[in-house]
This record gives C-alpha cells, sequence and structure tokens, in this order.
C-alpha cells in the first residue's frame, strides 16, 4: 500500500521533474555562455537564485512577504468568485443581458488587467489605501473567467438534460440546484481553475507596480531587487512566483477538476 | 390463434373511459413558406393500463406526437387531454445524469417531489430489483452498458410514479439480442405495474411484439393510416408465427404507404 502510492507519487513526478529540470538546464546555459545585463552584471544562475532564497528566507523577508502576498491573492480570488458567480448567473437567467454581456465579458477576460493599475491607484488607493486598489485589479483580472465558465457550461449542457427537467415537472431552486448547478460544474471548476492564472499574475502586476510603500509582498521583492540593482534577488522572485503558481494549480485546482471529471466518467479511471 | 387484421376502432376503448384523448392534433412547425405540417388531425383514444405502439418511419411525427403528450411542447390546433397528471417520459437516449449514480438518479423524481428518506429508499430498491439493478445501484452511468443505462431511464420515469408512461424509440440504439430482453422484461413490468404506456418505433416487429394496438402512422403530414388490435397471447416471441405474421403484413401496409407517398 505505502509502497504502492509511492510508486504513484514517483510515476507523476517524474514528468514535472523532467521539465523543471530541463528549464533549469536552459537557464545554466545561458550562464555558461556569459550572458550579461547592459550594466555588465553576469546573468545569476539556478544556484544563484536559490541561495538567494535561502537568504531571503533567513532574514526572515521572504516568508512575511509569501504570507502577505497569498492573503491578498486568497481574498482577492474569492471576492472574484463571489462576483464571476453572480455575473454569471445573471447572465443565464436574464436572456436579454445574454448577448450584451457575453460579448463584453470575453472582451475583459482579453484586456490585461494591468490597464487597471494607474485607475485603480487614482481612485482606490487614497490615502495609503493600497490594499483596495490590488483587490480591484485581481478581481478585474480573475471575475471574467469566472462568469465564462458558467456561460459557456451552461450553453453546453445537453438539450435532452432540459427536456428531462420539464418532463419530470421540475422548478425553482430544485431545477437549478440538481440539473443546472451540477450540470455546469466541470465549466465552473475549468473556469475557476483559469481565474485563479490570472488573478494569480493580476496580482504581481498590481504588487509590482502600486504600492511598495505599504506592506510588502513578492512584487514587492521583485520591485526592491530592481530598485538596488539585485539581480539575484530578482530571480529569487521570480523564482518564487512561479513555484507558487504552480503549486496552487496542482494542489488545489488540478485535483479537483480531476477528481469531478473521473466521477463522470470523462477521464480514464 | 386470433390475430386480429382489420383497422377497425378498439372495442374496450368504446366501453371503457378513456385516458388519454387526442383529438384532432395538429402541429405545425416554422411559419409562411417553410411552415412544415408534421402531424394533421390525429384523433386517439387510449383506456387505463392500454399499451399502445406508435409505428412510423422516420419523419412521420410520431416523436413529434410523443412530445405533444408529454407537454414539451404545444399544440397548433386540437387538444390532448390526460386523465391523470404528467406523463413520465423515457428517451431514445438515457438521458441519465452522469454526475449522479444509479440510485441518485432513479431517486431524482421522488427528491423534486419531497418524498421523505425511507419511502424513498424503498421506492428506489424496489424499482431497481425490478429492472435487475441492484447490485449496480452505486455505479455510475458511464459504467454501466447501454441496455443497462436504459434499465436505470426505465427505473427512473417508473420513479415518476405517473400512471402514464411515454416512450419514444427506448431501445432503438441496443443490439438485438439486449433489445430482446428488454421486451421481456418491459412485457412484464408492464403486466406489474399496470400502467399505460405509448411507445413509439419504427420497428414493426417491436411494435407487434409490444403493443395491445398498434397504430401506424405516415409521413408528410402525420397521420393516423391504420390501427391494428393485437389479440396475440403474452408473453409473446419476436419471431413466433403469430407475431412474424401481423408484422408482415404490417410492412406491406407500410410499403404500400411509401409507394403512394413517392408517386405523389
Amino acid at each position: 500500500m505505502e509502497r504502492n502510492r509511492f510508486q504513484r507519487i514517483l510515476r507523476a513526478a517524474w514528468p514535472r521533474v523532467v521539465a523543471i529540470g530541463m528549464l533549469l538546464g536552459i537557464w545554466q546555459l545561458l550562464v555558461v555562455v556569459g550572458v550579461q545585463s547592459p550594466g555588465g552584471e553576469p546573468l545569476p544562475g539556478p544556484g544563484d537564485a536559490i541561495n538567494e532564497i535561502g537568504f531571503l528566507a533567513h532574514t526572515n523577508v521572504l516568508v512575511p512577504a509569501l504570507l502577505q502576498t497569498l492573503e491578498r491573492a486568497a481574498v482577492g480570488y474569492v471576492l472574484a468568485l463571489v462576483l464571476g458567480t453572480l455575473v454569471g448567473l445573471a447572465v443565464v437567467r436574464v436572456p436579454v443581458l445574454r448577448a450584451g454581456v457575453g460579448s463584453l465579458l470575453a472582451g475583459l477576460q482579453s484586456l490585461p488587467s494591468v490597464v487597471w493599475v494607474p485607475i485603480a491607484t487614482l481612485f482606490l488607493a487614497i490615502g495609503g489605501q493600497v490594499e483596495n486598489a490590488v483587490y480591484f485589479v485581481v478581481i478585474m483580472g480573475a471575475f471574467p473567467s469566472i462568469a465564462m465558465g458558467l456561460m459557456s457550461s451552461y450553453d453546453n449542457i445537453p438539450p435532452l438534460t432540459f427536456s428531462l427537467a420539464r418532463s419530470m415537472g421540475a422548478r425553482g431552486p430544485r431545477y437549478y440546484r440538481h440539473f443546472i448547478f451540477s450540470a455546469t460544474l466541470p465549466g465552473y471548476v475549468a473556469g475557476m481553475k483559469q481565474a485563479w492564472a490570472f488573478s494569480w499574475r493580476s496580482l504581481m502586476a498590481a504588487e509590482l507596480i502600486i504600492g511598495s510603500t505599504a506592506s510588502s509582498g513578492l512584487g514587492q521583492i521583485l520591485d526592491n531587487g530592481r530598485s538596488l540593482d539585485d539581480l539575484p534577488e530578482m530571480f529569487a522572485a521570480v523564482l518564487t512566483i512561479l513555484v507558487v503558481g504552480i503549486a496552487v494549480n496542482d494542489l488545489v485546482f488540478a485535483p479537483m477538476e480531476r477528481g469531478l471529471l473521473r466521477r463522470r466518467g470523462l477521464l480514464p479511471a | 390463434m386470433n390475430v386480429a387484421l382489420a383497422p377497425r376502432p378498439s372495442i374496450v376503448t368504446r366501453e371503457a373511459e378513456p385516458f388519454v384523448t387526442l383529438d384532432g392534433v395538429t402541429k405545425v412547425f416554422d411559419h409562411g413558406k417553410r411552415a412544415m405540417t408534421a402531424l394533421e388531425n390525429v384523433s386517439l383514444e387510449m383506456t387505463k393500463g392500454e399499451f399502445v405502439c406508435i409505428l412510423g418511419a422516420s419523419g412521420c411525427g410520431k416523436s413529434t406526437l410523443l412530445s405533444l403528450i408529454a407537454g414539451l411542447d404545444k399544440v397548433t390546433s386540437g387538444s390532448i387531454e390526460i386523465a391523470d397528471g404528467r406523463p413520465a417520459v423515457m428517451f431514445q437516449e438515457p438521458a441519465l445524469l452522469p454526475w449522479l449514480t444509479v440510485r441518485r438518479n432513479v431517486e431524482l423524481p421522488l427528491r423534486l417531489h419531497n418524498v421523505d428518506t425511507d419511502q424513498r429508499n424503498q421506492t428506489v430498491n424496489r424499482l431497481l430489483a425490478m429492472v435487475g439493478l441492484i447490485d449496480f445501484a452505486d455505479h455510475r452511468p458511464h459504467q454501466l452498458s447501454g441496455g443497462m443505462r436504459q434499465r436505470c431511464a426505465l427505473a427512473r420515469a417508473l420513479a415518476q410514479e405517473s400512471e402514464l408512461l411515454l416512450m419514444d424509440e427506448p431501445f432503438a440504439a441496443l443490439d438485438a439480442l439486449t433489445r430482446d430482453s428488454l421486451h421481456d422484461d418491459l412485457n412484464r413490468i408492464w403486466q406489474e405495474t399496470g400502467k399505460t404506456i405509448i411507445f413509439v418505433t419504427h420497428n414493426v416487429r417491436e411494435a407487434v411484439r409490444l403493443g395491445d394496438r398498434v397504430v401506424l402512422m405516415t409521413p408528410r403530414p402525420g397521420r393516423v393510416a391504420q390501427i391494428w388490435d393485437v389479440d396475440i397471447t403474452r408473453p409473446r416471441e419476436l419471431d413466433s408465427f403469430e407475431v412474424s405474421g401481423l408484422a408482415h403484413e404490417i410492412t406491406a401496409r407500410l410499403r404500400a404507404g411509401a409507394a403512394t407517398d413517392g408517386a405523389e
């Protein structure tokens, strides 16, 4: 049993290990070739970045920044989830909203959420209220994916499902609970997964640009590195941001989606 | 063995109170130049507990007729009256909800109508036993064979506890062996439960094997061409002499209809 579990983890892990190894290899190659910044500083290698991460952790910078950023990500994501769900439901329920709001959502989704940073700063970050501006940017980045996921999965419900519901006389809350919510769940979860990617990148843009004055997150470490021309610190920040993004996806959203699809027989068991 | 050949109105219908009454049912899709008359002046009466097969080639409006009776669509003119509430429907595809287990699928109509847990479990167990799926109660639809899925859909339709069961070519997508065993089961379940069944099919032998009456429809526009009473003792065999004989006669009438249809 234990051995089986170990083997399974190993089997799941090795393609990732190879992919990461290749990335690090290419990175190291650029270092060996002698790539330099225009200022003449040599490109730090993976080892330098990892050392720097150790240093940042040791000097009690990394963990507080990481926690701060994760808190923002979590709060912003939940707000986006609520807004996206409400908008998605409204679009699904009210046919008039359909055409207009549908295409608007697609537009918003393709709009890089960085463009909201100046406006958010001007309107929301008054008197050092940086958090509000950050949340706004994260929400604008992430909620369209949620709403779109809900909308498109509603569109993909087989017509027979509606006929079935009608022939059973399903109405009101029961109709939504037993038919619509369950039927749209896979698309909704796919939207949640995509929204995570959007909210994470929006958050980084916001942290990097909006607030170096307030309590600092991972974006501020990156910004700090830029101010001090500290290349290893910048790479350490980028590496950490990448790892967090992958970890949340692989540990939270991917298993959630896989479990759901497997239960419905849409994935091999 | 008495096989009634003449297209005459059913004697039963005359005597008993009709359970389902179709009166001059007409259905036109679209308007103006694109208007298409799917059904024209279809009148039919069914008594309680009767098993009626509606037979016809594809495009004769038989599925349209069924969805009108099911209340999934509205008649253009004419009327449909059902003595007892909302009919249960079984479609050509099982239409099981893939996120629910077999048990949960069957129990869905009961949940929708607030039946309490004890009674729900009792009913579901009884129905699963009836369709032979009791050992598969916790499977999900994708783990079942095509025949089992339709058994599950049948159990779910029965769970609606409607007196009227509408079946829209439910066995058309199954292989011959599976279909044959489902015919046996449906015949048994119909006799056990006393439901009124309207069964739509394009399979002549299937209609003769199952029905008390076979209603033949001709296409463009869909009309009732002829009605046969099937007085063959049950349970019937698909390849029995009587079933083959009547099926042969109906097929000949179907061909004749197709020929005049082509000549028009």
